[in-house]
């Protein structure tokens, strides 16, 4: 089975804390909602595996806590993640408004600069909304993310937004196909020093 | 010592799991469980992430999923990190541990005291009363990360050895215990003839439940807390104890073949030290020369890997003879063999080795016999030591094995019978060949990843022409260990070029201290004071030459006296006979007997004639070259 799976792609969600992260990972991959979840406690971590135009991509999602007392541990996840969903809540305008901070801390930490960002707005199927879903499309242009809102109780859009972000990631081929290839020069690099030989061919072309 | 009487006074707190209760009144001790729940993550994850990258092996696999989970529970976690401790400890999320490191040594606690950590792991490692090899590796390896010294986690070891003990004093009252005492009594009787050595170290062991006390660091306390006992101690029992040391509390000096294997005629542990440990390193010398070296344990005098050390006396008769014949066959090629030549062996490849002198070929006979006895044997001694160690006569604790040439012989062939078996994995910690006579092929060392938890290290010496002479005829591999480095691309696997320090496979028994130095093992420091300190009367009969050992690096005189009487009769005609023809070839100039060895025709032998010490290394292993580099040649002068 894991041949046909063209990639395994590392995805990170980040986000205040109550928004959602987990419920939003749990219904996509159980198709399950707990209104009573607990906080999530360090870092949660579930795997699957998804196709999207007929491509298959194992996906290692890192869902993050959300709580302050938990916040030191998130950077070490950032390293090596393809794509981040960063998630707020449409009934807590705070937790919008603190969407600037996730930014700075995702600039800080992440390693490379062509990572995708999803913004995601969660509980859209609560009747007090703050904030509207023109804000989060402003938002998410300006900081040139894809967008889209969900609702992880009622399934809305929660397996559309991993699709689209997958999608995108597969558009762009130096994010995921760049590790393929170092492991391809590292090999032929290390098969070099066994043979003693001054660097062949490789060197020449360069 | 009041230290360690606290556990006792202590009172039983709160321990889920485990049958003993922990005591941890103390807000002065810190445990594992006491840090913030972000940390206690952060500090499960950092165990898994460093499990998976130290045992990626899929036979390594459930041990780490195991030790993760066992740990989440041990620190009080939700169980719904589980999941994501099993993602660690199966590879995923290797990214992160700088950052988790980074966060642990900022924690309040572990600020002024990184130690709890490694305090904590110990402990947690110790419940059960298994000392895995793996556990200790990832200890180790996290103890370094958390950027603590690992002489600190030997004391700890110290400590909660120590606090074990004190367990088991107070539960032996009992008349279970009593019982057993009396059992290991009579077995012991039974064990008397096994000789004066074995006994002398065991019965101390036997009867004392296995439990004779190694020396307390005295800084142990300052370092982890007055109540580091306390803390260290109260999961421990009396089975715990017996678990760790062995069941019968005899350990590895009882142990006596019960009936012939195979053509193994000689097989018994020495003790080297007297201390007790948690974990253990047995070495295995690979022949036995005259003189100062005529015994199992003098080459490893200055060896400090642990508190209890043994070594294996094996096939006494045959790694006698064949020490005679190399010292025969050096000192017979000393007299013959240009230097020009021995340099061109020493910088070619071992293609040139193959083309050898003729006039070498004329002495071979001497050394062929019994070196393909004894090459034969150490196969058999490694897969019989194999069998003793799963079958875990030494407890269940961490085994380190060092052994040089035949030795390394004997260490290879147990690794290799290990790999066959299915629960050969956490029992050996590190291994040290040195100078092995063995096949250097990557791809025969491959199965040693399941066994070796630690460090595979091969001390090796390009310029080691003895060896590569006597191993010509034994078989016709080209690559062998004890001449150039291991091709495994595995983090287990360190290859040391000795050739610096070994200028011949004699060498390996007479400068074993710096060896083991270069090789990164513990040595006793200054150890010509400590090594009377420590290792008295381990052996009743060996004593005076314990004591005489220290004088290796002293006086070379009386050592070569020593050895030159140590030359038995029967060996002088072989030896005349072999090297006469050879003897013809000394130059004049360079033939001066010195010392006042007694019988004149071993005298040039024991001389070095053609000492390379100003050219370099010396090829050959000139006997003498060994020993006197660091102070000035008398044959020289």
């Amino acid at each position: 089975m894991d041949e046909d799976v063209l990639t395994t792609l590392k995805i990170l969600i980040i986000g205040e804390s109550g928004v959602g992260k987990s419920s939003l990972l749990l219904r996509f991959t159980d198709d399950t909602f707990d209104p009573e979840l607990a906080a999530t406690i360090g870092v949660d971590f579930k795997v699957k595996t998804i196709s999207v135009d007929g491509n298959k991509a194992k996906l290692a999602i890192w869902d993050t806590a959300g709580q302050e007392r938990f916040r030191t541990l998130t950077p070490s996840y950032y390293r090596g993640a393809q794509g981040v969903i960063l998630v707020y809540d449409v009934t807590r305008r705070d937790t919008f408004l603190k969407l600037d901070n996730w930014l700075n801390e995702l600039e800080t930490y992440c390693t490379r600069n062509d990572i995708v960002n999803m913004l995601v707005g969660n509980k859209i199927d609560k009747e007090n909304r703050e904030v509207d879903r023109n804000e989060g499309l402003k938002f998410a242009r300006k900081h040139s993310m894809l967008f889209i809102e969900a609702s992880a109780k009622t399934c809305d859009g929660v397996q559309c937004a991993f699709e689209e972000l997958v999608e995108k990631i597969i558009q762009t081929p130096g994010l995921w196909e760049s590790e393929n290839q170092t492991k391809g020069v590292k090999l032929s690099h290390r098969e070099e020093g066994h043979d003693g030989g001054a660097c062949g061919g490789y060197c020449s072309v360069v | 010592m009041a230290t360690w009487e606290r556990p006792s006074q202590r009172l039983p707190q709160q321990q889920p799991q485990a049958a003993e209760p922990a005591t941890e009144g103390n807000p002065s001790l810190p445990t594992g469980r006491e840090l913030a729940e972000a940390n206690r993550f952060a500090y499960a994850a950092l165990c898994g992430i460093s499990l998976s990258q130290l045992f990626p092996e899929p036979e390594h696999s459930s041990f780490c999923t195991e030790f993760v989970m066992g740990l989440v529970k041990w620190l009080e976690l939700s169980e719904t990190v589980l999941p994501t401790m099993t993602a660690f400890a199966s590879g995923l999320g290797g990214e992160g541990a700088d950052v988790f490191v980074q966060i642990l040594l900022k924690d309040p606690i572990l600020k002024n005291d990184p130690l709890v950590i490694t305090q904590d792991l110990l402990t947690f490692s110790l419940k059960d009363g298994r000392y895995d090899a793996r556990a200790r590796v990832l200890i180790c390896h996290v103890t370094s990360l958390l950027q603590v010294s690992l002489e600190q986690l030997d004391i700890l070891e110290e400590t909660f050895l120590e606090s074990l003990k004190e367990t088991k004093e107070e539960e032996s009252e009992t008349a279970e215990a009593s019982q057993k005492k009396k059992e290991n009594l009579r077995k012991w009787k039974r064990y008397l003839l096994i000789g004066l050595a074995t006994v002398g170290g065991g019965t101390v062991i036997g009867v004392t439940g296995g439990l004779a006390a190694p020396l307390v660091a005295m800084g142990a306390a300052t370092i982890i807390g007055s109540a580091g006992a306390a803390a260290l101690g109260s999961v421990a029992g009396i089975a715990v104890m017996t678990s760790l040391f062995g069941a019968a509390g005899a350990g590895l000096t009882g142990y006596k073949m019960k009936k012939r294997v195979g053509a193994i005629e000689e097989f018994t542990f020495l003790p080297l030290t007297e201390g007790r440990q948690l974990h253990i390193t047995i070495t295995i010398t690979g022949w036995l020369a005259s003189g100062k070296y005529r015994t199992f344990i003098a080459p490893w005098a200055a060896l400090a890997r642990s508190r209890e050390q043994y070594c294996l006396a094996w096939e006494a008769k045959y790694l006698m003879e064949l020490g005679n014949a190399l010292e025969t066959i050096l000192s017979g090629l000393a007299t013959m063999v240009a230097q020009e030549a021995l340099k061109y062996t020493v910088l070619s490849g071992i293609v040139a080795a193959l083309t050898l002198p003729a006039s070498l070929l004329a002495v071979a006979n001497v050394i062929d016999n019994p070196w393909g006895v004894c090459l034969h044997r150490s196969a058999e001694v490694g897969k019989h030591l194999a069998h003793i160690l799963l079958s875990r006569q030494q407890g269940r604790r961490p085994v380190t094995l060092i052994g040089f040439s035949l030795g390394a012989r004997v260490i290879y062939f147990c690794l290799q019978e290990m790999a066959q078996e299915k629960d050969c994995q956490g029992i050996i910690e590190d291994v040290v060949l040195l100078g092995a006579p063995v096949e250097g092929e990557a791809k025969h060392w491959e199965a040693f990843r399941k066994v070796v938890s630690g460090r595979i290290i091969n001390g090796y010496c390009r310029g080691d022409w003895l060896l590569r002479f006597v191993y010509r005829t034994s078989s016709v591999q080209l690559r062998v260990a004890g001449l150039q480095p291991v091709q495994l691309d595995d983090r287990r696997v360190e290859n040391v070029d000795l050739s610096s320090v070994v200028s011949g496979h004699l060498d390996y028994a007479k400068k074993m201290d710096v060896i083991l130095k270069a090789v990164g093992i513990r040595t006793k420091p200054g150890w010509d004071e400590k090594g009377l300190l420590l290792a008295p009367g381990s052996l009743p009969q060996e004593e005076p030459r314990q004591g005489a050992s220290p004088s290796s690096s002293l006086g070379e005189t009386s050592h070569q006296d020593e050895q030159a009487q140590g030359l038995t009769p029967e060996d002088t005609p072989k030896v005349a006979t072999s090297t006469n023809p050879s003897q013809a070839e000394v130059p004049a100039g360079l033939d001066q007997p010195e010392g006042a060895s007694p019988p004149a025709t071993i005298n040039p032998i024991e001389s070095p004639h053609v000492c390379s010490h100003i050219v370099g290394p010396n090829p050959l292993g000139c006997p003498d070259c060994a020993s006197q580099t660091q102070g000035p040649c008398p044959g020289l002068d």
